[in-house]
């Protein structure tokens, strides 16, 4: 799972879940209870069926002149009527839809360290937003941000008054289903689970801009998708996710699940991807995460863990993970209301006798207002 | 002790005193002032409730929208929503479309059905629930649900809907189930239309109306930047028959015409202010004027003049201060009334207007407290500046100085006729557009002007006719007739009063008979038809919904019993600034059974050119506003073409939601291609033998029950009902102007004689009866009254001139033919002049109240 997924869990929890379905359920929706058997660019595409879905961009990039920008672009498909559940009229208007659209954009100015943000939400329908999959390409759009995928080939955009980015990226490497074949378990239970696949090394270039000018950069970005109907187990409160992308060609994913004590959920877990792509599954116990700083938000007052050591002994791996600047916090008034923090990390370590260094972007949600309402 | 406690002292002793030894003449002044002031303060409160409603509705409905996308006399394609969106220039985009609908099987009143997009409309609007689990669960039902809606709380109250509930709503198009999900709560949208409204999702909305494939309008927040230049990109990449305009301007025309309302009712409600305030100068002066010689006493005591200006000064503005604290629960009484005749008035005439109550607005109360405290000091600047003249040495005269030169006099009558000379020029001055401010600042020279010259109209009547009045009704007539000659500037005051107020009636009654008689005309003509039909709720909704094929099918299986004038309406706003309807009709039918009431172009020559669709058009008012006159081409963008003619003539028109402009519904065809009606008139043919009331009933019969019928004969006397309903406020405004007169009148004379109590005194003395000098105070009574009714005549005619073809213009755009009501005005100069003679009464009680005797021995 990449941890995108708190963000859409998040405004699930906050917004839609608690109202659709109080009770554990899929209630129509179809369901994920076993392995995902992936195939691309199918997959790559809506499964319209699911109560939610996001596609998930991070990326560290810079100029020529070795300015650093970290970015994110996010989709998030919810679908509010089970499919069957729809009782639409006989000529129902072109805006009657039960598909429901927002994104998430954010680019931080390492350099003069600027977090500049922005948020859409819309309805699948009159051409505002939606998913359209043809010959093989996928396009998921809202207005006028978008993210088409054509073989290994992402092509981002996004903007706003404050910022935008156009990007190009390939993939360095192929898909990694996570969990067993895609089949990513988040809690007690065979209906607790989500369909999660990631692109973790991908190719970025093209122009971000963030004072008018568009400059051209260049870096390393991440793609996950996730789509899934069952709520989260009661009594997590948050998550912390990490994506990381080491100097040794390998990269990580790991999530923690934080219940009201701060304890991590069993359900926690990662995968290693080796330089060659190849995937190790990593559980709660292969893996422990400890909170070396902090840092309070002086928007919202929310204190947030601002530093890390990742111990993966099976690995061999020591990892000192910092945020590249301290506020990355991200603010959505007009779309979900969460709050959480996204935001491009610097990493050092070793693994073995090795020192290796990495760039990553982390999530940390429920520090701002716990998750009461689950998935 | 302070110079300002001596002051103080010194108002005590000097002015508080005698005026309380003199309770009745100052409680009626006192009365007088309030009745002006509460006038005047219920009347502001009342409108500015009415501009506070529909500013709050205007807020609620705009939010924070920046600029408008529209097509004029059409409907927006739903596609521009996500091509907006995309736009680099835009930052939110919502797209709305309002209707107002009627439960099915009541009788309540229509309330806006407003359909928009709950997401894209965040940023925009603000509303909440009572009773949502979540905020997002109220629009999530919203859009999840077809036919859903949240109401207003004053509209789910007077339906007694509970959440949940269902209820069918009735709209042009086809009935429809809805199912309430909440009530919404306080603030922001829920203050559009007072509460009467209900939200529901656009899907809803076009399933409901059948406006599929379009929205009324697109609401937009641009992107930080220079509006002038991100408006100019967006219209360089939207299509031509879209425009995109200030999402204000409809709030800023609205406002206009209340304004103007506003200003016109303040101005009238001011007369009342106005005519007490020389209640104030008539009390100030007597009191002036009978102090003399304590005043004198007081100057030679080392009172400054300053100081005794002063002390006159202050019991003027104390008048004043007073009055107004007695205008407090006076308006208490009349704002319940006001509130309700103004909020209807406004409703019907300029935009609907829902108003709870009154806020006690600080602005307008510190207004009419300055305004009332101003003028009473104002008004005692005259007899305060004379009475500082008094010199100290005049303790010493047996008899103080009366009267007023001659010079004086001839000085005020030049000034007064100088100002009644520029009445015109004034009044034609431009003014700001929709406010009369130079029709009234004419009016106001005017008035003064009438008081100044008085003077000398008394002079000379007294002069002409104290020899005539001896023969014809002996010396007491004649020693009236003397006085009133001698009286000077303190009759002159009370006479200016009862010009004002006579005026004021006098050309209120010609204005509102003219106004009345022109729109009798205009319906009769204009408004002609035995039936009138329109799709359902069509009227409230501007004529935006054709009548469907069926319906227009329907009418014309009738046309053997009737012929039928169609017609198509549209809302449009002129140049992008002047709101108006342009209406086609079929004109050669309608010519022949009605016809428009001219006022400039010949009708008969340009009739084939109107009935051939080559010209249009368009009323008064649209050509005061636009500035087009005949032979100007007329142009207006419409549904993606344009509508280029002649102004053929210009016609009288009394709708009052901005002006009309009229052509033929085949130069419309011939435009747009199939047009559909907004609406329809019958005319019944002779051969059928049917009444209005039969054909309508045919039409009900044969299915007609999904329109608006009305009967021609029902209709014009609902236009001329709400006419008379809407001068209500106007009419009790006047007779309280005259009330205030009256008390004016009562002073006045009680003044007279109290002035001259030694000399009434010495005159009995001397050998007159009691009887005598009563028939003389009589007398002077009649000439006064006559003089102020003479001069209020003359003055109220050349204000019917100003009200009617300046005020109104300047105001509302039209101007009515000049009818004068001769029966009503007959009937009214005698009810004047009793009323006046019965106002004297107080003056005849004052004679003799005490004995000669004592009053000769003080001396």
């Amino acid at each position: 799972m990449s941890l995108c997924r708190a963000l859409g869990i998040a405004w699930m929890g906050a917004a839609l879940f608690a109202f659709i379905s109080p009770a554990f359920g899929s209630g129509g929706y179809a369901t994920v209870d076993g392995p995902c058997h992936f195939s691309f660019p199918r997959d790559h595409g809506a499964h319209f069926g699911h109560r939610t879905e996001w596609w998930y961009y991070t990326g560290n990039v810079r100029t020529e002149q070795g300015r650093r920008y970290g970015f994110q672009l996010t989709f998030f498909r919810t679908r509010i009527l089970a499919p069957g559940a729809e009782d639409p009229p006989p000529e129902p208007s072109a805006w009657r839809t039960s598909q429901i659209y927002l994104a998430h954009a954010a680019v931080s100015d390492l350099e003069e360290e600027r977090h500049l943000q922005a948020e859409r939400i819309a309805r699948g329908a009159v051409g505002l937003a939606g998913v359209q999959t043809d010959d093989g390409r996928v396009r998921v759009m809202l207005n006028d941000w978008s993210a088409r995928i054509e073989g290994d080939t992402h092509r981002l955009k996004a903007s706003d008054a404050a910022f935008s980015l156009d990007l190009v990226l390939t993939a360095q490497k192929p898909v990694v289903a996570h969990g067993d074949q895609g089949y990513s378990v988040k809690g007690a239970g065979p209906g607790r689970a989500s369909c999660y696949y990631s692109v973790t090394r991908l190719a970025a270039a093209g122009r971000i801009g963030t004072s008018g000018a568009l400059v051209p950069v260049n870096g390393t970005a991440w793609m996950d998708h996730e789509y899934s109907t069952s709520p989260l187990e009661p009594g997590l409160t948050g998550w912390d996710w990490f994506s990381i992308q080491l100097s040794d060609g390998s990269d990580l994913m790991l999530y923690r699940l934080r219940d009201a004590q701060n304890g991590t959920h069993s359900a926690s877990s990662g995968t290693w991807v080796g330089p060659q792509g190849t995937a190790r599954h990593l559980g709660s116990e292969d893996f422990r995460i400890t909170e070396t700083d902090s840092w309070t938000s002086p928007a919202s007052g929310a204190a947030y863990p601002a530093g890390w050591n990742i111990q993966i002994p099976s690995l061999e791996m020591s990892l000192t993970v910092s945020p590249a600047m301290a506020d990355q916090e991200m603010k959505t008034p007009e779309t979900t209301n969460v709050v959480y923090w996204e935001g491009s990390v610097v990493v050092e370590g070793s693994r073995g006798d090795v020192r290796i260094r990495g760039v990553g972007y982390t999530e940390l949600t429920g520090y701002a207002a716990p998750f009461d309402a689950p998935m | 002790m302070t110079h300002i406690g001596f002051f103080f002292r010194l108002f005590g002793w000097f002015i508080l005193r005698p005026m309380g030894s003199a309770k009745g003449r100052t409680l009626t002044v006192l009365l007088g002032v309030a009745l002006g002031a509460a006038v005047f303060t219920s009347v502001r409160l009342a409108v500015h409730a009415s501009l506070e409603a529909f500013h709050r509705n205007m807020d609620a409905v705009v939010g924070r929208a920046e600029q408008t996308v529209l097509v004029p006399g059409g409907r927006v394609p739903e596609s521009l929503v996500a091509r907006l969106l995309s736009h680099r220039q835009v930052k939110a985009a919502s797209p709305i479309s309002t209707t107002y609908v009627r439960v099915a099987g009541s009788d309540t009143e229509p309330f806006l059905l407003l359909g928009f997009d709950p997401l894209l409309d965040r940023p925009l609007r603000h509303w909440r629930t009572t009773d949502a689990e979540t905020p997002v669960s109220a629009w999530l039902d919203l859009i999840r649900h077809p036919g859903t809606f949240i109401a207003g709380s004053l509209l789910a109250e007077r339906n007694g809907w509970k959440t949940g509930e269902t209820t069918t709503l009735l709209h042009a198009g086809e009935p429809m189930t809805f199912r309430m999900v909440g009530v919404m709560a306080g603030g922001g949208l829920s203050a559009a239309e007072g509460g009467m409204v209900a939200l529901c999702d656009i899907a809803t909305f076009q399933e409901f109306t059948g406006w599929r494939g379009a929205v009324d309008r697109i609401d937009l927040i641009l992107a930080p930047g220079e509006t002038a230049a991100a408006v100019q990109a967006l219209k360089k990449d939207l299509p031509k028959e879209v425009q995109i305009r200030p999402a204000s301007r409809t709030r800023e025309s609205g406002r206009m015409m209340i304004r103007a309302y506003q200003l016109n009712l303040s101005i009238l409600s001011f007369a009342s202010l106005f005519v007490g305030t020389f209640l104030v100068y008539s009390l100030v002066a007597l009191n002036a004027a009978s102090r003399r010689k304590e005043t004198a006493i007081l100057r030679s005591l080392g009172a400054s003049p300053r100081m005794v200006f002063a002390l006159f000064l202050v019991e003027g503005t104390a008048l004043g201060l007073m009055g107004w604290l007695l205008a407090i629960p006076v308006s208490g009484l009349l704002l319940p009334f006001l509130l309700e005749g103004v909020s209807e008035t406004v409703s019907t005439l300029f935009v609907r207007v829902s108003v709870p109550g009154f806020s006690l607005s600080a602005w307008e109360v510190l207004l009419s407290f300055t305004v009332t405290v101003a003028v009473a000091g104002a008004a005692a600047v005259q007899p305060s500046a004379e009475a500082m003249k008094v010199p100290p040495r005049e303790v010493l005269a047996v008899i103080g100085r009366r009267g007023v030169p001659d010079r004086q006099t001839k000085r005020l009558t030049l000034a007064g006729l100088l100002m009644i000379a520029g009445v015109w020029p004034l009044a034609r001055l431009p003014g700001p557009t929709g406010l009369a401010l130079p029709g009234y600042a004419a009016t106001m020279l005017l008035f003064i002007g009438f008081a100044m010259i008085s003077p000398a109209v008394l002079r000379r009547l007294g002069r002409s006719v104290s020899i005539p009045l001896r023969r014809l009704a002996g010396t007491p007539a004649y020693l009236a007739g003397r006085y009133v000659k001698d009286s000077g500037t303190r009759t002159a005051v009370s006479v200016g009063a009862l010009i004002t107020a006579v005026a004021l009636f006098v050309s209120l009654v010609i204005m509102i008979h003219s106004f009345r008689e022109t729109v009798k005309l205009w319906v009769e003509q204009t408004v002609s038809g035995d039936l009138f039909v329109a799709s359902r709720l069509a009227e409230v909704n501007d004529f935006r919904d054709p009548m469907t094929r069926d319906q227009i099918a329907l009418l014309h299986s009738l046309s053997d019993e009737a012929e039928i004038v169609a017609s198509r309406r549209f809302s449009l706003l002129y140049d992008g600034r002047v709101p108006y309807t342009l209406q086609a009709m079929a004109m050669d039918p309608f010519l022949r059974h009605g016809d428009f009431v001219w006022m400039r172009g010949d009708a008969r020559a340009s009739r084939p050119a109107l009935v051939q669709g080559r010209g249009v058009v368009i009323s008064e008012v649209f050509a005061n506003r636009t500035g087009l006159s005949v032979g100007d081409r007329f142009r207006q963008p419409l549904q993606g073409t344009a509508v280029k003619l002649p102004v053929l003539g210009i016609i009288r028109d009394y709708r009052t939601q901005g002006g009309v402009v009229f052509f033929a519904f085949s130069a419309l065809q011939a435009q747009l291609g199939d047009v559909r009606w907004t609406g329809a008139r019958l005319y019944l043919r002779d051969s059928s033998g049917w009444t209005a009331a039969e054909l309508r009933n045919a039409l009900l019969e044969r299915g007609g029950g999904s329109m608006d019928m009305v009967l021609g004969k029902d209709l014009r006397g609902e236009i001329l009902r709400i006419f008379d309903e809407t001068f209500a406020v106007t009419t009790v405004l006047l007779f309280i102007a005259l009330a205030v007169a009256a008390l004016g009148i009562a002073t006045t004379l009680t003044i007279l004689v109290l002035e001259r109590y030694r000399e009434l005194n010495t005159l009995y003395a001397v050998g007159g009866s009691s009887l005598q000098l009563r028939t003389m105070i009589l007398w002077e009574a009649l000439l006064i009254v006559s003089v102020g009714e003479a001069a209020g005549l003359v003055c109220g005619f050349l204000l019917s001139h100003i009200l009617i073809f300046v005020i109104n213009r300047q105001s509302f755009g039209w101007t009515f033919l000049y009818r004068v009501d001769w029966s009503a005005l007959a009937l009214s100069v005698p009810l004047v002049i009793a009323v006046a003679l019965a106002a004297a009464l107080p003056a005849f009680r004052a004679v003799f109240r005490q004995p000669p005797a004592a009053m000769l021995r003080e001396r």
